[in-house]
């Protein structure tokens, strides 16, 4: 017992090292960004690279929203003023992102329920479509896809990214999954009760299915803010880039100025950072709450 | 019994049920087969012709002759076994290490618990790209600050061109694929963790079970949901993964992969007669492997 | 059993209801994304008025890769609102890089997209879009004067075997390469180098590099070869260093698995100072050695001189204020080097719309050919006719900087052959990255060289 008990200890005490080790691994990266974003050329350029700062500057800053400038708010069909592009590249993300949220948790909520309910025709074969698709990276289907945007005169618009994703049916099969937990006793009863199907679904439904909804809107929100790839292939105009594609553009561009990069992926990255702190609690209980019935 | 009370429906409620349903997916099936499906199909259909962007040397249908190309092209066959180690390693390796960072930590104070929980989820949010162009910076191989630190500490004499040689450059893309996936598996796990029933472990201890036993008996076959779940996502994830191989190494030094052949044969090499036919063929290719795995995966999920 | 009998009928009632798409002519049978983008499509509507009875439209877009200031928004900002001050033609400008620039050309042609102009080379505007029947035949923009004024290497570029002209050029360089002049005087290695001439021998080169390398004890210069972005300086210092060629003389056959590079490419190999490293493109080696990490730079020419990686401190220093010297390759007799050719111009994408095509000529008139032309070629390029506006405008006085006036004394002329008009030239850089990053992988040199040929020469076959 003593034995096993003082291996335990030791046992806690190496994965506590370790865990700190690698603490130190996941931090690193954003700690490089943000000393990066604000020190000076002499500090980037230096062959021996500057653990910290010798002097925080807002000169990085300054290059990057001297560098590209684009109209701010077209996206709402203002005529606004011109500013940093780097600034409009976080509208159109944070645009992009809660647009792509809503439609695909409300046509997911939706689908999921009826999958998962609703004994129609076809829901079997429509059901394995939906699981085999799920995992289809986009670059299999790019060509079409590109050509049916522009078709639709939808190419070098935020909506070329946003329609794809919502049509890829993993939010359906997660809320299906959830939907399966809803007793259809209760669904019966509201029947009885009268109740439509449309009201049914708002008043019970919804209800229940609500955490799941919630993890399926950060999962959507993240993932469709870090879908570089569609945005590459989607957008051609600087005003309507994205953070990511606007950083990987000045990565490409000429100059590799670290300094003004770093700039750039801090304004991306700081301000869903601050939110993901403060809602903390809320992103990982959707997260768990969802994959409850995974 | 769900069979029995089916058969018993009547017509007109069989039909009420078909059309509410469909009502029901209609806004999800309207992208769905728009956007996914019609492609797919498109991407099949193009994969037998030599479409490409000039079209004045389309001549049209040319059967299987782009899969058998395939066959013969060896960056293809090396772009596919790339793909396959990102996914053989990633997956299982993005799985157990979030189910063993999770496993030490679900138990901790609570403060520790959500920094911990917080750090390992940063690389989420902070996103693919900001990551990856950072981590291009870190493993430079003449001033970045991977090579410095270790000179410095002595463990290296010379320059290590982490992203420059092949046999290295891959393990450092899984390596930052990996830091950019266990956020979401790690929160996952703790719940789930965290919801074990207590008194089958308490029991389970009395009867005199070490850890070991008690985690394979007991927690394993209740955290198996969110296994098979952490698996699913983590799959498609890797499977997505292009910003990494497109700005760390742009497929160079061991590192191309099918996803990111496919857009240099479609948008770069646009000069090769039939490039378009082509990008399709290793798409349909790469879709039929998904598929099969996919289709293993769930098959394992649904012995357990 | 019955659910694959289903998902078989499923899918063949797709495929029916596709092929009736097709028929009908509409990919697309879902209309509701289409309503549900009404504020982000208004202003991209606006952008193309269809006035029926103007010739000109109204609006242009322009892509531009970086070449020299082209890429500053600053600048080409300036130079779009004079233009738009004078004709009342509205220009959007982007900014394309050489990393992404051409997938995003080719994507935007597949969507149908593509800008009414793009500023680049004959490798790209002639040989490849032009060549595709994308771009519009400009010859009819090139009068007897012109034809006079236009320097004969850049005019021979532009215009292809059969007579039709896609690019219409604003200005030149050639690619060299620089040193750092105080380490090379720290490892007393300027011995090796004859400054006047700025020419040196392969052998002193060989001396140069190890005394570098015993000096500083670690790489000096890169064989770039990341699979993107520029590939102009390896290939120069390649086929200078032995008299090799790179293509044949008519441009339809590669020639690197000539004894002559493959002693080259070995040589390379074997020099501990210098290393095939695929994780640096051209613009990384161009930083590296700005920031003194590298003591040479294959990857250079006059605008980097004026204005070292584009950083705006100063011509001819590095960060640290060290002196770049710009040198041509080494040659086995000392000798000038046949310097890598860089001429860009403007095309003009095929849309179908005249008036689009007429706004696009106007610009391309003002910029190439009149008293703006001066103004508008590039920092430390050089113009590539004597006079613009039939003469009115004297482009010979075009700078009064002595670096790039030497330049244009001693450099330009020693430019070689433009060989990148050669069909199939996205695929053979690739090819050309893939064998430099076989070499650098260990693969024997005759090897990797022969199989790298044999690849690029299937690239070029197929392409033409």
């Amino acid at each position: 017992m003593k034995i096993s008990s003082g291996r335990t200890k030791a046992y806690k005490v190496v994965s506590f090292i370790i865990l700190i080790l690698l603490a130190v691994l996941f931090l690193f990266p954003l700690y490089w960004i943000i000393t990066g974003a604000f020190k000076p050329a002499a500090d980037i350029y230096n062959q021996e690279p500057v653990w910290w700062p010798t002097e925080w500057v807002a000169k990085n800053f300054e290059n990057l929203f001297n560098k590209r400038t684009a109209a701010l708010f077209s996206l709402f069909g203002i005529d606004g003023p011109t500013g940093p592009a780097a600034i409009r590249w976080l509208i159109n993300t944070v645009f992009m992102s809660i647009m792509a949220m809503i439609l695909t948790c409300l046509t997911a909520a939706l689908a999921g329920y009826a999958l998962a309910k609703k004994r129609f025709r076809g829901r079997a074969v429509l059901f394995g479509l939906i699981v085999c698709a799920m995992a289809l990276p986009k670059q299999v289907i790019l060509i079409p896809l590109l050509k049916e945007m522009s078709a639709l005169n939808l190419y070098d618009t935020l909506w070329a990214v946003i329609i794809p994703t919502v049509g890829w049916p993993f939010g359906v099969f997660l809320m299906k999954q959830f939907s399966e937990g809803i007793p259809g006793e209760i669904l019966e009863a509201a029947r009885i009760d009268g109740a439509g199907e449309l009201k049914t679904f708002s008043t019970v439904v919804l209800p229940m299915v609500k955490p799941g909804i919630g993890a399926l809107a950060i999962f959507t929100f993240i993932n469709t803010w870090n879908d570089y790839f569609m945005q590459l292939i989607m957008l051609s105009s600087n005003a309507n880039y994205t953070s990511p594609l606007g950083i990987a553009t000045l990565q490409a561009e000429g100059s590799v100025d670290m300094g003004l990069l770093m700039a750039g992926a801090a304004l991306a990255s700081v301000p869903i950072i601050i939110v993901f702190l403060i809602f903390q609690k809320y992103f990982t209980q959707g997260i768990t709450m969802g994959a409850v019935k995974g | 019994m769900e069979k029995q009370s089916k058969r018993d429906m009547s017509r007109t409620l069989q039909r009420r049920e078909n059309i509410s349903g469909y009502l029901f997916m209609l806004p999800s099936l309207v992208f769905f087969v728009g956007f996914v499906v019609i492609p797919m199909f498109l991407c099949i259909g193009m994969s037998f012709t030599d479409a490409n962007l000039n079209a004045k040397t389309a001549t049209g249908f040319v059967g299987l002759t782009n899969f058998v190309n395939l066959w013969q092209d060896a960056k293809f066959l090396d772009a596919l076994k790339n793909t396959f180690v990102l996914v053989v390693v990633t997956v299982p390796a993005v799985t157990l290490f979030s189910l063993w960072v999770s496993s030490v930590i679900y138990k901790m104070h609570s403060a520790a618990l959500s920094a911990f929980r917080c750090i390992f989820y940063l690389p989420v949010v902070t996103g693919s790209v900001a990551v990856t162009v950072v981590w291009k910076w870190i493993l430079d191989n003449y001033n970045g600050i991977l090579n410095t630190a270790l000179k410095g500490a002595g463990i290296i004499e010379k320059n290590i061109n982490w992203l420059g040689t092949s046999g290295i450059a891959i393990w450092c893309i899984i390596l930052i694929m990996f830091t950019t996936y266990v956020g979401q598996p790690i929160v996952l796990y703790v719940s789930a963790l965290g919801n074990v029933d207590q008194t089958l472990v308490e029991a389970a201890q009395v009867d005199g079970a070490t850890n070991f036993q008690v985690f394979w008996r007991i927690k394993w076959p209740q955290i198996m949901p969110t296994t098979l779940y952490i698996l699913v996502i983590t799959t498609i994830n890797t499977f997505q993964c292009f910003a990494l191989i497109q700005l760390l190494t742009s497929g160079g030094s061991g590192t191309n992969t099918v996803m990111y052949y496919i857009y240099q044969t479609a948008f770069k090499l646009t000069e090769q007669p039939g490039h378009f036919g082509y990008a399709n063929a290793m798409g349909v290719m790469l879709a039929i492997f998904i598929a099969i795995l996919s289709a293993i995966q769930f098959k394992l999920g649904k012995e357990k | 059993m019955k659910t694959i009998r289903k998902a078989l009928a499923l899918v063949l009632a797709l495929c029916m209801v596709l092929a009736l798409a097709a028929c009908t002519g509409g990919t697309e049978p879902t209309k509701a994304p289409e309503s549900k983008a009404p504020e982000s499509q208004a202003p991209e509507e606006t952008k193309t008025p269809d006035e029926p009875g103007t010739e000109m439209a109204e609006e242009i877009t322009l892509w531009t890769y970086p070449v020299g200031n082209w890429g500053d928004e600053a600048n080409v900002k300036s130079i779009t609102d004079a233009f738009t001050a004078d004709t009342g033609i509205k220009v959007t400008v982007e900014y394309l890089d050489y990393t992404n620039g051409d997938d995003k050309v080719n994507t935007a042609i597949t969507a149908g997209n593509q800008p009414d102009l793009v500023l680049e080379g004959p490798e790209r505007l002639v040989a490849n879009w032009g060549a595709n029947n994308h771009m519009v035949d400009l010859s009819d923009l090139l009068d007897d004067t012109d034809k006079k004024e236009l320097l004969p290497a850049p005019q021979n570029a532009c215009v292809n075997d059969a007579g039709k002209m896609y690019e219409y050029p604003l200005c030149m360089t050639a690619h060299c390469m620089a040193i750092n002049k105080q380490a090379f005087e720290a490892a007393d290695a300027l011995q090796y180098v004859d400054l006047e001439n700025r020419t040196w021998s392969t052998e002193n080169f060989i001396k140069a590099v190890n005394a570098l390398y015993d000096h500083f004890g670690d790489t000096v210069g890169v064989v770039y070869c990341n699979g993107q972005g520029g590939d102009q300086g390896t290939r120069e210092l390649v086929i200078n260093m032995y008299g090799g060629t790179f293509t044949n003389a008519d441009h339809s056959k590669l020639t690197w698995d000539d004894a002559k590079n493959i002693k080259a490419f070995q040589t390379l190999y074997d020099l501990d100072g210098i290393a095939y490293d695929a994780s640096v493109t051209a613009s990384d080696e161009i930083a590296k050695f700005y920031q003194g990490v590298l003591k040479m730079a294959f990857c250079w020419n006059s605008g980097q001189q004026l204005n070292p990686n584009a950083a705006d401190t100063g011509e001819g220093k590095t960060v640290t204020g060290d002196d770049i010297i710009f040198m041509c390759q080494p040659t086995e007799d000392g000798s000038a080097s046949r310097l890598g050719g860089g001429i860009w111009g403007f095309g003009i994408f095929d849309k179908g719309d005249a008036s689009r095509i007429a706004a696009a000529k106007e610009f391309i008139k003002w910029v190439c050919d009149s008293e703006h032309t001066v103004d508008c070629v590039p920092n430390g390029f050089f113009p590539v006719r004597s006079t613009a506006a039939d003469g009115a405008s004297d482009l010979s006085a075009f700078t009064d900087n002595a670096m790039v006036k030497e330049y244009f004394e001693v450099m330009l002329p020693r430019m070689g052959d433009y060989y990148q008009v050669i069909p199939g030239w996205a695929g053979i850089r690739t090819e050309w990255w893939t064998m430099l990053q076989d070499i650098g992988a260990g693969t024997p040199v005759e090897e990797a060289v022969a199989k790298g040929t044999t690849a690029a020469n299937a690239v070029v076959e197929a392409a033409s």
